[in-house]
């Protein structure tokens, strides 16, 4: 198979892969590294450059770490139209938790409140009864029917689709 | 972003005032996805992780320091969240819908169709190798070869010694090649 990457008439000096790691102990992986990234001070990049231009393996070095990189920089891509903006999900996330706490506790006061009202109202017990059967049955249906949607949202593949 | 504006909506956020935040998303979601995309290996898992990193990060917003700089913070909570959701296997390294998902870029449009093509065979092989070389060795070359950070960023993001950086850079590069090697790559 042929490295597509870096032409020869990109890399014109040519290198080869297999003696990567041999760096001669007066430059350092680490300088070398610098050197390559633009990392180095002016006076360390000039003793290294000196150091390259003495040292054809050095050379081969450099120029195997530079066509990498210039070919991985050359590499960027981009999703394009098939990435949406996170920033909804995100603000759904962020935001419908407070809305849904001021909804239960709204929604808690007022039942205590009424449950109040109606257990000291002088009404007959057995209406009373009656009344406190019907809507505890509809709070515990309602209950039940919000419960069951949340767990199936929870576990739901499309919930992300975009329609 | 100037990172005074920064400043001023991240203030603003910390204040509670989540309407703020969407110019940070939309400033910082381009970068945060090509990281996410480069250790995660698919845009779906990226999304993923991108989004809930925005949530994490605006959730610690009141623990942040605003003498910092956002953007390395922000980072270092995204890569987390990566390497969190490779390691509970929710999610692995996968390049199986990768060419499907992503384009190149504008620029390749005006190469003639041999170059392109040229180009996505390099593409392929150079995420095959990434693929190869496990997570350490591609968060690094991912920070520095697609998000081009300045080395002092880098140590920031992923909490090492300035120092430590060139060495990881040095061995994570090694390493590429040496999968562009196994992979049967000859370099000219």
């Amino acid at each position: 198979m042929t490295w597509v990457l870096s032409t020869r008439e990109e890399h014109p000096q040519g290198y080869r892969s297999r003696e990567i790691g041999v760096v001669p102990e007066r430059v350092t992986h680490e300088e070398l590294m610098c050197f390559i990234d633009g990392e180095l001070s002016p006076e360390e990049a000039r003793r290294v450059e000196a150091e390259i231009v003495a040292s054809t393996e050095l050379q081969r070095e450099v120029a195997v770490f530079r066509a990498m990189k210039a070919d991985f920089q050359d590499l960027t891509f981009d999703p394009g139209d098939r990435h949406h903006s996170v920033w909804d999900s995100v603000n759904r996330r962020l935001t419908r938790p407070i809305g849904w706490l001021l909804l239960i506790v709204g929604v808690a006061i007022w039942t205590a409140y009424g449950g109040y009202v109606f257990a000291t109202s002088p009404t007959n017990p057995w209406e009373k009864l009656a009344t406190g059967a019907v809507a505890i049955g509809i709070l515990l249906l309602l209950a039940s029917v919000i419960w069951d949607r949340y767990r199936e949202s929870l576990n739901d593949p499309y919930h992300d689709v975009y329609r | 972003m100037r990172p005074d504006l920064e400043r001023e909506l991240i203030r603003k956020c910390k204040a509670g005032d989540a309407r703020f935040y969407e110019p940070l998303v939309r400033a910082y979601e381009p970068p945060g996805l090509r990281l996410a995309i480069g250790m995660m290996g698919n845009l779906e898992d990226a999304r993923d992780a991108l989004q809930e990193a925005f949530i994490k990060t605006y959730q610690s917003l009141p623990r942040f320091d605003l003498k910092r700089p956002f953007g390395p913070w922000f980072f270092q909570i995204l890569r987390n969240q990566c390497r969190d959701m490779l390691r509970s296997r929710k999610a692995r390294f996968n390049l199986e819908t990768l060419d499907e998902q992503l384009e190149l870029r504008p620029a390749d449009a005006e190469q003639g169709p041999e170059r392109r093509r040229e180009r996505a065979t390099a593409r392929d092989l150079l995420w095959r190798a990434l693929e190869r070389i496990g997570e350490e060795h591609r968060e690094i070359l991912v920070l520095k070869e697609l998000e081009g950070f300045r080395y002092a960023e880098i140590a920031a993001i992923l909490g090492i010694p300035e120092g430590t950086v060139a060495s990881r850079l040095f061995h994570a590069r090694r390493a590429l090649k040496e999968a562009l090697d196994d992979m049967g790559v000859e370099y000219p």
